[in-house]
């Protein structure tokens, strides 16, 4: 994990001082757990049946200058959301945002666990000068401010889909090939390792057959948390007017209702996407730490 | 004693290394001349052009190989010289602009700081003095919240409900206001920098608390008599701070750069704003100040928060 989450991490530590007192808890992922699923469940779903959803065109100007004057309009029957300042339904708007925003969040988690978990995995593993190398480039990558890299390497490309993902993928490497280390370390001494080495069999049978399984495990907690993370930093990017160039984000969407007047005027037209991003960073925030309570993950990683 | 030396040749390592990757970033992928010189920077052709071309390349080395630039650079950096801009006339100069910029970011940075500790302390001593209890339950689902809600998220809350709504603090920060308007015109964008912060570091005080208040030596205060409060405030906080101070000076690191959309969204001119003008003009030379500044800052602070560490708790020290 990178410093800052660390502390977040960190923070919830107390958990187990609770448990410490006494009685033996069955663990539970809890109610909690499934709803923070659900929702996450239901806007993947909104998000991809978006074009076949009887949903407004978020592209369309529903002006009425007649009925109901200059836009951006409040929130009706008509618009649940309300409009933008070009009269666009924000509800349709919000749905079709998350097609992007969910694509980069879990696009680029999932480059940053490939690349970071199998460096992790195999420095963990073959220890030696591979091991020194890589942890300390990876030392490198955090002791950069994340979202400058993000700027320096978005603000020297194309912003596209592919070069966004790949850019908070890249900035997720170091925090998971850490915890694909350690991890990695920890399983590396344990009995199973070491019967499937006297039965001869290959270090590169021992990492994908033996290892990966159980880092799996503790990282699928880390692939939730991160995907939040990711979410969150397109929407950085987003203000910056370093996101994506073509299609609405949930970060573009908040942009566009940010300047002072239209957030006096009109506060729906960034507060619904606000509110749409926060449920779903929520969500997987709590999925993510209850899952990493659940398997007992910092044992390994701190 | 050894340990430390290690650690210490880390740090200067990793900034080297930082540096350098930067510094080549800027240089294979950017193109400074038509920074300098504009348009006429690709026209070789034009004798007078080409000219200028040779000339801006000798003022700013960039006709000489990359490493000796690399180490030229290096070598002023250290010196506290932060080299010209690249602009038509360089000026002002980059160390001229980070004097102006950072005092404002380390402002920000305090305030926010400020704010989140005389937040967190009490809200932590609250927390554990009711652990388990109502009161804590609802504490912990605020501070969940409060880590879930992004900053930029939070910032347009905070300006929308106080600034906009309620119209105490300034929609904008003004360089040129009096002195007491222009830290007015921070609170907000420190606020938002410090209520995530005080929701992480309260949960750091609560969960050490507990345990220190298990200790014999809570149990004999209590004995003696001395009051529930005097016993939080006085007996159990300061042995309790440990992880706190860490997170805390971590923070500090980071919050010196990381309050780039907070500046952005509050329109305050610090080195936030000033990286990402740099960036967009591919002012190079600012960019590459500020990255360094900034890593920098947030290595040292690590690692003073290590050193520091071991002086408090003996058992950590190696």
């Amino acid at each position: 994990m990178s410093r800052d989450e660390g502390a977040v991490i960190a923070a919830e530590r107390d958990v187990q001082v609770d448990h410490a007192e006494g009685t033996v808890e069955v663990k539970r992922l809890g109610i909690g757990f499934w709803l923070s699923i659900a929702w996450i469940v239901l806007i993947i779903t909104l998000a991809i049946l978006a074009p076949w959803l009887p949903l407004k065109d978020p592209d369309q100007n529903f002006v009425d200058i007649q009925g109901k004057g200059r836009p951006p309009y409040s929130p009706s029957g008509d618009h649940w959301l309300g409009t933008d300042q070009d009269a666009r339904d924000m509800f349709s708007r919000i749905i079709f945002g998350a097609r992007v925003s969910l694509v980069v969040g879990f696009s680029a988690v999932a480059f940053g666990f490939v690349v970071g978990g199998t460096i992790g995995l195999i420095g963990g593993f073959v220890k030696g000068v591979f091991d020194k190398l890589t942890s300390f480039v990876m030392l490198v990558l955090l002791s950069f401010p994340a979202l400058i890299l993000a700027i320096l390497i978005t603000s020297l490309m194309e912003r596209s889909l592919f070069t966004i993902a790949l850019t908070l993928g890249i900035l997720s490497i170091a925090p998971v090939s850490r915890l694909a280390r350690s991890a990695s370390l920890v399983f590396a001494e344990r009995e199973f390792v070491t019967a499937a080495r006297a039965m001869g069999a290959k270090p590169s049978h021992i990492m994908i057959r033996e290892l990966l399984p159980n880092v799996l495990i503790p990282m699928s907690a880390l692939a939730l948390l991160g995907t939040a993370v990711a979410i969150v930093a397109e929407g950085g990017l987003a203000f910056l007017g370093l996101s994506v160039e073509k299609g609405s984000t949930w970060g573009k969407l908040i942009l566009i209702g940010s300047d002072s007047r239209t957030l006096e005027n009109a506060p729906w037209v960034s507060f619904g996407p606000v509110v749409a991003l926060f449920l779903t960073v929520m969500a997987l925030n709590y999925a993510g730490d209850r899952l990493r309570d659940y398997f007992d993950v910092r044992e390994l990683a701190l | 004693m050894r340990y430390w030396l290690q650690r210490l040749a880390m740090v200067i390592l990793l900034l080297l290394a930082v540096s350098l990757i930067t510094f080549a970033a800027m240089n294979v992928l950017g193109d400074p001349l038509f920074n300098i010189l504009g348009p006429i920077a690709g026209d070789t052709e034009n004798p007078e052009n080409l000219a200028k071309i040779r000339a801006a390349e000798a003022q700013y080395y960039l006709d000489r190989p990359f490493p000796e630039r690399y180490v030229r650079w290096l070598g002023d950096f250290v010196r506290g010289d932060f080299g010209v801009r690249f602009s038509s006339d360089g000026q002002p100069p980059v160390t001229d602009l980070i004097n102006e910029r950072l005092p404002r970011s380390l402002l920000l940075m305090v305030m926010a700081q400020a704010i989140a500790v005389a937040i967190a302390i009490p809200w932590g001593i609250g927390a554990a003095a009711r652990s388990n209890q109502l009161p804590d339950k609802v504490s912990t689902v605020m501070s969940f919240m409060l880590v879930s809600l992004p900053g930029f998220a939070l910032a347009l809350v905070l300006k929308y409900v106080f600034a906009i709504r309620l119209g105490w603090f300034p929609l904008a920060y003004n360089a040129g206001n009096p002195w007491a308007e222009r830290v007015h015109a921070f609170v907000l964008p420190a606020l938002t920098l410090a209520l995530p912060a005080a929701a992480v570091y309260q949960r750091l005080l609560r969960t050490d608390l507990i345990t220190t208040l298990q200790e014999d030596f809570i149990l004999m205060a209590r004995a003696k008599g001395v009051k529930r409060r005097a016993v939080l405030f006085r007996h159990a906080l300061r042995p309790s701070m440990f992880s706190v101070i860490t997170v805390f000076g971590i923070n500090a690191g980071a919050l010196i750069g990381g309050a780039l959309i907070v500046e952005t969204i509050f329109e305050i001119p610090g080195l936030g704003r000033a990286i990402v003008e740099a960036i967009l003009r591919e002012d190079f030379p600012v960019v590459l100040a500020i990255v360094m500044i900034v890593a920098t800052a947030f290595v040292v602070l690590n690692f003073l928060v290590d050193l520091l560490y071991t002086v408090l708790d003996p058992r950590v020290r190696t």
